[in-house]
């Protein structure tokens, strides 16, 4: 290990710092006594907004009137015949009280709201002390009369220098230790991911008024401290302008880390003071340093600095433990839903769903996209609060109770996209949630190991000290199942856990699955990939459109019609063919050769290669997370960077921006159509003219409304207000009105009742019989078909299978790669 | 003194609202805030005195001179602050338009100046008597000016392409791409009129109190309360607040004397924002797990 990163390093700086501190106190005299007072109280006051800043990620602009209120508590008191030694924890008791108090408004709030309070709050204090009378002196402000003692020996400025000094050093210590401490990390937990903290148990608003409580305190013991140095204070020393120096003083220094305040405070107190010809300009220096160190070194100077050092190792480990005895201790419980349901503006997101999910059972959750799976597990874990219905475990009805005491009743979960703890390492993410919502713990030697065990569990293999942000996807599914078992769950919600995960490592998660049920959990599951629900689900309800369609073993869902006519469309829904044979052109109009994409680590295409020729409707078919939605993104300029060529009518596009791809002459109509819903039907339908070059005709407009005479009814009221299928329509329209060379359907059927998607799919047909170039994706593959003449078929990622529409109808692999082979 | 204080009020509430304006239109576009929006209301009294008085320029000329100079601020605001702080998805953007107030406020300060100075305007050389109380012309032309722009504004929102590229982006800006519309460049226009309302603010008060390049650091602030007050996504919600907040400031300086003033309307902010965390006319996000 290296040795400026071992445990014993940042105390033993502290002390050093801080004896070097003391060592100048001792050979200086005179102002340099007040100099290094006041360096070593702002860096107190910085610590405490280090708390906020640094560890909870709030901002405070009002960290003046905390400074204030310790210096008043402490004059008004000496000066009522208090010692200064009771004075000085009195100030910083008033100040952190108040400090939880302005927490309770400030939580409710977030971003640029939280900024507004902060600074309202510092206002505040300025102007109640100016009123204040005779208690604080009203803008004269307070004198102090006689200096602290102790014993006896008087408190002069060099005593309150040495006072000062080691007040700093106590406070860079506690904050090494509360960083690294259960507390500390919970902090840095709610703001790396607060639903991921809550469903650990840890309740974000009573972190968060904590790190208010501590951090005003400790900002209250510093301004304590001021009155007997200064000899006088008044509210024009505690301006607004204060704060802003206060925030920008830790930002400089770097937020978050031990010694950031130390150089912010060097950078604010002694700049002025070495500028003392130049005293008018420090602030427009200030604001530039503050700009140079944000444009250069993000992180702060410390935080930069430290990043030169590196990584630490952890030590050896104990040998694993029994991981029965690790999860296994809570009895065994069935989790029981009855007919919950909520519904968001007026549409049903889910309806009368009951579900029984035994214990030692995988039970999943399936149905094709906006079915209402994940509202379900919202529900269950209570990010949503259901409208009817109970969630019953162990005799105990938690249907509507808070995500953080669903989480202590024994239910955990995971999600669609992984929400580790970024800032955390690897151990601490899933040694964090062993006893759901303690915010104190002793045994951490024994967490450490314990969530070890738990990590070689599930299989990872990495290490053990990387922060999660930095992790590669699979490991971060694997992480985030572990931090979920860590809470000894008696249920396990996983939502999408296979998501992004190549085909071993999915069936390398399937067997996982099982053998957490093989501990008595009841394993929830949620997921598109079908072989894996197939291959370990016991009991399998299937969802479309918020209700339940069907339920059973994996062998009778598969056979079930209505699961099969939900998945890839019916026969029921005729769409129309086309009426003639036809041969188009041989010279594409799109074109892909070797696209590869990705989010993150993970990638989503694998060398894709389609083509569209003019006047071809072409069909991009495939399970969930095949890609295909992926594809029509990269496709559009929406997901970049990409590898890769695309061609648009011989122009390499794959390097542009979305809004040139679309001048070009591409028009994506999007999944979940992404109309303005603020806009008029009609302003949506112009909008959609307006990267072409050609005014817009009346007629125009006029054409398109007889072709959807449901927009006409419309044309003047909001988009917002429009029924999902007629959306999609205006969707349409408003990327006809491009007058694109070739139009990008993506989802258009998605969430929309039969006779919408009938109607939806005639329009489809009449823009092919007119000309119009194509490209559609469908989950309804059948129906697609039906419209289409040719088809492709991805599978993760890949084209696995290309063909006339007529020879993908036909192929039974088709409904294989939607439904799992039996 | 009750027709004075309801026009003073009216006054700087439309100013409030102005500026709060310019706060509500860079949010609703990208999610960010100028948080220097302060300073571009110096500069435009600042600018306006400096063409005006100093180069004596006429005013017709010395006006709209200001006004773009405002504009160029915060187009470059945006390309220097938010810019490369949104693309890294950093919230960094916060305290670098923080910072640059400060340097522009101070850079101001030593160029222009400390001693405040008075613009004059013809508007504010001899008072009419309304209902008993002697008013400058300006003083009634000030709410008048504040809410036409106000109006103008939406109008410019609701009836131009240019308004309705901006709402798009505000709405969608996934969506706006794929209508061929420049999202960064839009945001960059929506920078650059915002500043030019808060430099226009900062004109049509300077006649009435003074030139300073402290001047516009206060207002800024309680445009920004205003702004959070009436909901910082609604348009509407915002003007309103400002007037009620310009009433307020009025109403507590008439009864109760200026020191109060800023005790009770924060006081309020902090009240207003526990009961309704999302403004006045704010609506609230859903909040997607």
């Amino acid at each position: 290990m290296h040795r400026l990163r071992a445990p014993a390093a940042m105390p033993l700086t502290i002390l050093a710092l801080t004896l070097a501190g003391l060592g100048l106190v001792g050979l200086t005299g005179g102002y340099s006594h007040f100099v290094i007072a006041l360096v070593a109280l702002t860096t107190v006051a910085g610590t405490g907004l280090n708390v906020l800043l640094g560890l909870t990620g709030l901002i405070s602009f009002g960290h003046a009137g905390f400074y204030a209120i310790g210096a008043y508590a402490s004059a008004i008191l000496t000066g009522a015949g208090l010692s200064f030694w009771l004075a000085l924890p009195a100030a910083g008791l008033v100040s952190g009280l108040v400090g939880a108090g302005l927490a309770v408004p400030a939580m409710r709030v977030k971003g640029p709201y939280l900024a507004m309070v902060t600074i309202a709050f510092g206002f505040i204090v300025e102007h109640a002390l100016i009123e204040g009378g005779s208690l604080t002196g009203g803008q004269n402000g307070l004198v102090v009369t006689a200096g602290p003692s102790l014993f006896g020996f008087p408190f002069a400025e060099r005593e309150l220098a040495f006072l000062a000094v080691i007040g700093a050093g106590l406070s860079l210590y506690g904050f090494h230790r509360l960083a690294r401490s259960r507390l500390g990390r919970a902090m840095r937990a709610v703001r790396d991911a607060d639903v991921a903290a809550a469903s650990l148990g840890f309740d974000p608003v009573r972190v968060k008024t904590l790190a208010f409580a501590i951090s005003a305190a400790l900002t209250g013991l510093a301004g304590a401290v001021l009155p007997p140095l200064m000899l006088f204070i008044a509210p024009s020393s505690f301006p607004f302008a204060q704060s802003i120096l206060f925030v920008l003083s830790v930002v400089v220094g770097g937020a978050g880390t031990v010694l950031g305040p130390l150089f912010g405070a060097l950078v604010t107190v002694l700049l002025p003071e070495t500028l003392a010809g130049l005293a008018e300009y420090r602030l427009l220096f200030f604001g530039l340093a503050t700009l140079v160190v944000l444009w250069l070194v993000p992180s702060g100077i410390v935080g930069s600095a430290a990043r030169l050092l590196p990584r630490p190792r952890t030590g050896a480990l104990p040998p694993a433990m029994d991981f029965a005895r690790l999860i296994g201790q809570r009895g065994a419980e069935a989790l029981v839903v009855e007919g919950i349901g909520i519904s968001f503006g007026g549409i049903r997101a889910a309806e009368g769903v009951s579900v029984t999910a035994q214990a030692g059972a995988v039970t999943s959750l399936i149905g094709p996209n906006g079915a209402g799976k994940t509202t379900v597990l919202n529900m269950v874990s209570g990010f949503y609060r259901p409208q009817a219905g109970a969630i019953r475990l162990g005799g105990r009805d938690l249907a509507g109770a808070p995500a953080h005491v669903i989480a202590r009743a024994g239910i955990a979960r995971t999600y669609q996209t992984t929400r580790l703890f970024g800032s955390l390492s690897v151990l601490d993410n899933v040694a964090l949630a062993f006893e759901p919502g303690r915010l104190r713990r002793r045994s951490g030697g024994q967490d450490r190991a314990a969530a070890a065990s738990l990590l070689a569990f599930v299989g990872y293999a990495g290490d053990l000290d990387r922060p999660a942000a930095e992790l590669p996807h699979v490991d971060r599914r694997l992480v985030e199942i572990a931090r979920a078992l860590a809470c000894r769950p008696r249920i396990l919600l996983l939502d999408e856990p296979a998501a992004g995960l190549t085909r071993a490592d999915t069936d390398a998660l399937g067997g996982l699955l099982r053998r957490i049920a093989g501990q008595g959990i009841a394993v929830v599951l949620v997921e598109h990939d079908m072989p894996l629900v197939m291959g370990v689900s016991d009991a399998i309800l299937v969802m479309d459109a918020g209700r339940r369609i069907a339920h059973g073993n994996p062998a009778a869902i598969r056979r079930d019609p209505a699961v099969i006519r939900a998945y890839l469309g019916g026969a029921d829904t005729p769409a129309r063919p086309r009426a003639a044979a036809w041969t188009p052109p041989a010279d594409a109009v799109l074109s892909t050769l070797g696209l590869t994409a990705g989010y993150g680590a993970a990638p989503v295409l694998d060398r894709v290669a389609i083509e569209v020729r003019p006047g071809e409707t072409v069909a991009l078919l495939g399970a969930n997370g095949a890609g295909k939605s992926t594809t029509m993104r990269a496709l559009a300029g929406l997901l970049r960077p990409v590898t890769g060529a695309i061609v648009l009518e011989d122009r390499a596009i794959a390097h542009l921006p979305a809004h040139t791809i679309a001048r070009l002459g591409l028009a994506l109509v999007p999944e979940g159509r992404q109309v303005f819903p603020e806009l008029t039907v009609i302003e949506n339908i112009r909008l959609g003219a307006h990267g072409r070059a050609a005014p817009i005709d009346p007629a125009e407009i006029e054409a398109l409304l007889t072709r959807f005479p449901r927009l006409r009814d419309r044309a003047t009221s909001r988009a917002g207000l429009l029924s999902g299928g007629e959306q999609q329509m205006l969707a349409i329209a408003r990327g006809m009105m491009a007058h694109p060379r070739i139009l990008l359907l993506d989802e258009p059927s998605l969430g929309l009742a039969p006779a919408m998607i009938n109607a939806l799919y005639a329009v489809v047909a009449d823009l092919r019989d007119q000309g119009v170039t194509i490209l559609i994706v469908d989950q309804m593959a059948a129906l697609a078909l039906t419209v289409a003449d040719r088809g492709y078929v991805l599978e993760q990622g890949r084209v696995v299978t290309a063909g006339t529409a007529a020879e993908l109808s036909a192929d039974a692999g088709l409904e294989a790669a939607y439904l799992g082979a039996a | 003194m009750l027709t004075g204080t309801l026009i003073t009020g009216l006054g700087l509430g439309s100013m409030y609202g102005l500026v709060a304006l310019g706060f509500h239109i860079t949010y609703a576009v990208s999610g960010t805030v100028n948080f220097a929006q302060g300073s571009a209301v110096t500069l435009g009294a600042v600018l306006g005195y400096t063409l005006g008085v100093t180069l004596g320029w006429p005013m017709p000329v010395a006006i709209p001179g200001a006004l773009l100079g405002c504009a160029l601020l915060g187009l470059t605001v945006e390309r220097l602050l938010v810019r490369p702080f949104v693309e890294k998805g950093s919230d960094a953007w916060l305290l670098a338009t923080v910072a640059g107030g400060i340097v522009l406020d101070n850079a101001m300060l030593f160029t222009f100046g400390k001693e405040p100075r008075s613009l004059p305007s013809s508007l504010a050389v001899s008072p009419v008597e309304i209902l008993g109380t002697g008013i400058y012309p300006l003083q009634l032309l000030i709410p008048v000016v504040g809410l036409t722009v106000a109006v103008a504004i939406q109008t410019l929102f609701r009836r131009t392409d240019l308004g309705r590229v901006l709402l798009a982006v505000a709405q969608n800006a996934d969506a706006a791409r794929l209508m061929g519309i420049d999202v960064r460049r839009t945001v960059a226009c929506a920078f650059a009129l915002s500043a030019l309302l808060a430099g226009a603010a900062g004109l049509l008060i300077a006649p009435l109190f003074s030139v300073s390049a402290e001047m516009g650091a206060l207002f800024g602030i309680k445009a920004f309360a205003v702004a959070i007050l009436g909901g910082i996504g609604s348009a509407t919600g915002v003007v309103l607040a400002g007037l009620l907040y310009g009433l307020v400031e009025a109403g507590v300086t008439a009864t109760l004397g200026s020191t109060y003033t800023q005790l009770v309307v924060f006081s309020v902010i902090i009240l207003a924002l526990a009961l309704r965390p999302d403004g006045l006319l704010g609506r609230a996000a859903i909040n997607k797990v």
